[in-house]
């Protein structure tokens, strides 16, 4: 699904977090929103998938202003699993709600793919750690076989090297099922590792977009500073 | 200037969470009867609400029931009226102390609870979670626990009755020397059906009161640990003002 984004304003409490914002998310691509905290990249990305009503502007999925949000996915930043509802139940929630009984399979095969254990299959959320949180997280957004997955901050609260395997399982699950995805992260090595385009967002407004493998050359002052960490 | 600016703005804050709580009931009673009916889910509380209120409602139950009954007995020595309490035990729990001592008490027990929960979903993303999931909050959070705490506190009230009167009869009996039979006889003569329901009516308004009070400031809660503990706060005290006030009025009702 190709999404298109024009001079998009939202506010709260009469301060705009977003103040005109136009982008476009190419079908079956990663797209990357990076910025620092605080910037509007989850508005953004809650306001996309319908989450919030926007103020002014427009989005267009495949060319229509109407969608389905059920084509959507999300992975939140720190999973958003239920406390009161086993790992299982979690991951096949939609059906588990139903009354429905026959997800364990599918819940198992989601399992493997996310590089799960089935020994947490009856655990809940507070038995298992923070990555394996994300990555029952990642199982319930892709349970509904999602069109479009939106990531925030998907590699926050982990460390390095579970940073990175969650990383690789992203991206070779999105190339997998071939699904259109949108990543808010302000870590530009996750950036590089599984985005395709990237848009910078700084004081609600985009400052830099362009190709996530040419991060590190781009000329934009306020971007090359948030890289390097220094003060614009 | 500055205090007329401060009332101003408390004013429409007020307002403001009244017109939000207002819309919260429209949006309630919109689900209720254009469900999504998660039918286990609406069991599953009301189990859980009974099972884990149900020793404190006991407890509740039976002091109260004892200390009427020392307490009318105090009062009615005095000009030789003590054939009169087992009438008072029965008619003060049944119309008033029942139903309010249950309300305030289900309000600290399962209200805090309920709005902590929800205010720990809003916090943690559970909410927005749910919509992306394409799952109504109304209909898998607030309705439940609307309806159970709704038709729970009439079977608490009763219990609280029940409870409360066999507390009374237990101190009148083995502490005040009454006859056994004859209060039990006074007990059941004395009340009537008018007198339980009126209660039970009060139930079924303070569990409503409770539950939706509960649920709203969990919904509507501010973010962070601090929003948490606000929310639970408000609902305990939002609610046992609520009670206290619609009680007036519900007995003026039934006067």
């Amino acid at each position: 699904m190709k999404i298109e984004i024009k001079n998009l304003k939202k506010k709260f409490n009469e301060n705009y977090v977003l103040k005109g914002i136009t982008l476009t998310i190419e079908k079956n691509k990663s797209t990357i929103i990076l910025g620092q905290s605080g910037c509007g990249k989850s508005v953004l990305i809650k306001t996309i998938y319908k989450l919030f009503d926007i103020e002014s502007g427009s989005i267009l999925y495949d060319g229509k202003s109407e969608v389905d949000i059920d084509k959507f996915s999300m992975l939140f930043q720190y999973g958003a699993l239920f406390d009161s509802l086993k790992i299982s139940e979690n991951i096949a929630f939609t059906d588990f709600i139903n009354n429905k009984t026959n997800f364990k399979k599918k819940v198992y095969s989601l399992m493997n793919d996310v590089g799960l254990d089935k020994s947490i299959f009856d655990l809940y959320p507070s038995e298992i750690s923070g990555g394996m949180k994300k990555r029952a997280a990642f199982a319930r957004a892709l349970y509904k076989n999602p069109k479009v997955i939106f990531l925030d901050e998907p590699t926050t609260g982990l460390d390095p090297i579970n940073s990175d395997k969650i990383n690789e399982l992203i991206l070779r699950v999105i190339t997998k099922r071939k699904i259109t995805a949108v990543s808010i992260t302000h870590d530009i090595k996750s950036a590089i590792k599984t985005g395709d385009n990237y848009y910078f967002i700084d004081k609600g407004v985009i400052q830099d977009k362009g190709d996530c493998k040419k991060i590190l050359k781009t000329k934009n002052k306020i971007f090359k500073s948030f890289i390097s960490g220094a003060k614009y | 200037m500055k205090f007329i600016e401060n009332i101003g703005e408390v004013l429409i804050k007020l307002f403001s969470s009244l017109g939000k709580f207002i819309l919260f009931i429209i949006f309630f009673f919109k689900y209720l009867f254009r469900p999504k009916f998660y039918f286990k889910n609406n069991l599953s509380y009301f189990f859980n609400i009974f099972i884990e209120s149900i020793p404190i409602i006991a407890l509740t139950g039976i002091f109260s029931g004892m200390v009427l009954a020392l307490q009318s007995y105090t009062g009615f020595s005095r000009f030789s009226a003590e054939s009169a309490i087992p009438n008072i035990v029965v008619l003060t729990l049944t119309r008033e102390l029942g139903p309010v001592l249950t309300g305030l008490m289900i309000s600290a027990r399962v209200g805090s609870s309920i709005a902590a929960e929800i205010a720990t979903m809003r916090v943690t993303e559970q909410i927005d979670a749910l919509k992306t999931l394409n799952t109504n909050y109304y209909n898998y959070l607030v309705t439940p626990r609307v309806l159970s705490l709704t038709l729970a506190l009439p079977i608490f009230v009763t219990l609280v009755d029940f409870i409360g009167v066999l507390g009374g009869y237990i101190v009148s009996v083995h502490r005040l020397g009454f006859n056994d039979n004859l209060y039990l006889l006074n007990t059941i003569d004395f009340l009537s059906l008018g007198d339980y329901l009126s209660g039970i009516f009060k139930a079924v308004v303070f569990g409503f009161i409770i539950s939706s009070v509960s649920c709203y400031c969990g919904l509507f809660s501010d973010k962070g640990a601090f929003g948490v503990g606000s929310a639970t706060t408000n609902a305990v005290v939002i609610s046992s003002i609520l009670i206290l006030s619609s009680n007036y009025f519900i007995t003026e009702l039934f006067f």
